[in-house]
């Protein structure tokens, strides 16, 4: 896969802007900011699935990342906003010597991480000396070209439809159970014991407890009779 | 005269094809599978970085995600490589890439809860405060 041209110009661009925004995701000191920079990130790799032919798989990362986990993560960081970090009052890292240590670990890890790839990408290249397909084999005349006249559009959805249905029937199925399972679980999870309480859900030893020391539950009435 | 410098800029023309810098130029010129995979390995290790460093669990959390984009974008590159390749699932990678955003998602959902009620209880999102397991 050898990308020229705009595809390669937009390649540099998404790809140096997923870079820095994950960087200012990890530096920045407000976490709403980290969040907005993290957005920024997903959107640029979005362009880079665009780029490698992945729309359907694009389009997901970006209504499932941008418009539902990261719409999570801001409500969840305006629930518990501390306040003190964006004053300057808190450290945002942790100590000096931790931070030294996971510094020089990341170090090592992108000198082997790229000697890696290096070293995987020129073994490829041995096993498929030609991976490129001529261009005019990759035209199908069914297809119509795009705006840019340089590429055409695919049946990109419908390819992943087929796949996912007729190789990956099981792990969807097991999928929808995670999904299942997450949504019982943070419901669980978020629950406060006075809406435990409330819905009458809560062991009578426990809500004695609770009751010497938080008086207020008294006026909860039992709505679940 | 002009046969005195023929072959001294044939020889400068074959120096600079030949090059460092003009095959820098060349190769990030047309991008391919190995360039996809160096962006990939940066992200993941700013969001092992992120998660090694950081003191808010909020924004560790953001660096999971990081970390898992980063092998999505791994995962559609060889897909992209592969059907060029003429391999014959080469959709597998973009498949695989759908079940890793859904477990993202899932984690996303339970992690944030798992915040909240840590923060009922413990009154704080730094790390290094939650030590109720350290001994």
């Amino acid at each position: 896969m050898t990308l020229s041209g705009y595809e390669a110009l937009f390649f540099w661009i998404f790809g140096l802007a997923a870079i820095f925004a994950g960087l200012l995701t990890v530096m920045a000191r407000n976490a709403v900011h980290s969040a907005l920079f993290l957005i920024s990130s997903l959107v640029s790799v979005a362009a880079l699935f665009v780029l490698a032919h992945a729309e359907f798989i694009a389009g997901v990362q970006i209504l499932v990342y941008v418009g539902g986990v990261m719409v999570l993560f801001l409500f969840v960081i305006m629930l518990v906003n501390v306040g003190a970090e964006e004053r300057g009052r808190e450290e945002i890292f942790n100590n000096q010597r931790q931070v030294t240590a996971a510094l020089i670990f990341c170090l090592l890890l992108v000198a082997g991480v790229l000697y890696a790839v290096n070293r995987g990408y020129s073994g490829l290249q041995i096993l498929h000396p030609k991976p490129e397909v001529p261009a005019e084999q990759q035209v199908d005349p069914s297809q119509p070209k795009t705006a840019t006249g340089s590429s055409q559009a695919t049946k990109n959805s419908e390819g992943v439809g087929n796949n996912l249905y007729r190789y990956g029937s099981l792990p969807f199925e097991i999928a929808s159970v995670l999904l299942l399972v997450a949504i019982i679980g943070s419901v669980m999870l978020a629950r406060t014991l006075k809406q435990e309480a409330s819905a009458d859900d809560v062991d009578p030893e426990t809500l004695q407890e609770e009751l010497a020391r938080d008086p207020e539950l008294v006026n909860l009435e039992p709505r679940i009779e | 005269m002009l046969s005195f410098f023929n072959p001294v800029l044939a020889l400068l023309q074959q120096e600079s094809e030949r090059g460092q810098v003009s095959q820098m130029v060349k190769a990030a010129a047309h991008p391919d599978l190995s360039k996809f995979l160096v962006i990939g390995a940066l992200l993941f290790i700013i969001g092992v970085a992120g998660v090694l460093t950081r003191r808010n669990i909020i924004v560790i959390f953001m660096s999971i995600e990081l970390i898992l984009n980063a092998a999505n974008l791994n995962f559609i590159a060889f897909s992209r490589y592969l059907r060029e390749v003429g391999s014959v699932n080469a959709l597998a990678g973009q498949i695989f890439t759908v079940f890793v955003i859904v477990v993202a998602a899932a984690e996303a959902a339970i992690g944030l809860g798992i915040v909240i009620a840590l923060y009922r209880n413990k009154e704080t999102i730094w790390v290094d405060e939650i030590d109720l397991l350290k001994w």
